[in-house]
């Protein structure tokens, strides 16, 4: 068992230093932010399930329940309230089309009217 | 096994410290404290793993509840000061 909780806590520490490379490497806020926003939350997943399965007592066992929950719900949402700000305020240099201008301008629209 | 993962993860958090620095926007070192944060949640799970006790769990889930706070807030000061 011991086997088993050290390969999930090398792996979950893994996927962390995944998305650490990938905020260095990429070359814009949008791109580091997709290496940001899901990778260490995978990673945080397999190192709660490791220490789940080394420490095996009910309480820390419920309490990492609530931890993984709560990581994988204010992660996202999180990382979708930077992306607006940035999207809004920083404008990064984007490649590609722009499908969200359009819905973006028909908020402000519904904004001013308000 | 532990010593392993300590050693990823004090690479993991080097690499986050790099972007921390470098910047070059406010919402990338956002991106960077939010990424280090993260490292040392893994961190303090791993010390627990690594003595058997349930004891410093506890901490994981408030630093996990501040994390997601501070990028609450960042994100806002953002919005309105600009990047």
């Amino acid at each position: 068992m011991d086997v088993v909780a050290g390969v999930f806590l090398v792996v979950g520490a893994l996927f962390i230093l995944l998305a650490a490379v990938g905020v260095v490497r990429f070359h814009d806020t949008f791109s580091r932010m997709h290496a940001a926003a899901k990778a260490p939350a995978l990673g945080l997943l397999c190192m709660t399930i490791g220490a789940a399965l080394a420490i095996r007592t009910a309480q820390a066992t419920v309490v990492v329940i609530v931890i993984t929950v709560l990581q994988l719900m204010s992660g996202t949402v999180g990382a979708h309230i930077l992306g607006r700000s940035v999207y809004r305020r920083v404008r990064p240099d984007l490649r590609g089309p722009d499908e969200l201008a359009e819905a973006e301008t028909e908020t402000s629209a519904d904004d001013a009217a308000r | 096994m532990i010593t392993i993962a300590t050693i990823l993860l004090s690479l993991a958090a080097a690499l986050f410290m790099v972007r921390l620095f470098l910047g070059p926007t406010v919402p990338d070192r956002v991106i960077a404290l939010d990424g280090l944060l993260m490292t040392i949640l893994a961190a303090v799970l791993l010390s627990a793993a690594s003595d058997d006790s349930a004891v410093s769990i506890d901490t994981v889930l408030v630093v996990a509840l501040l994390g997601f706070i501070g990028t609450g807030v960042l994100a806002r000061y953002i919005e309105q000061r600009g990047g």
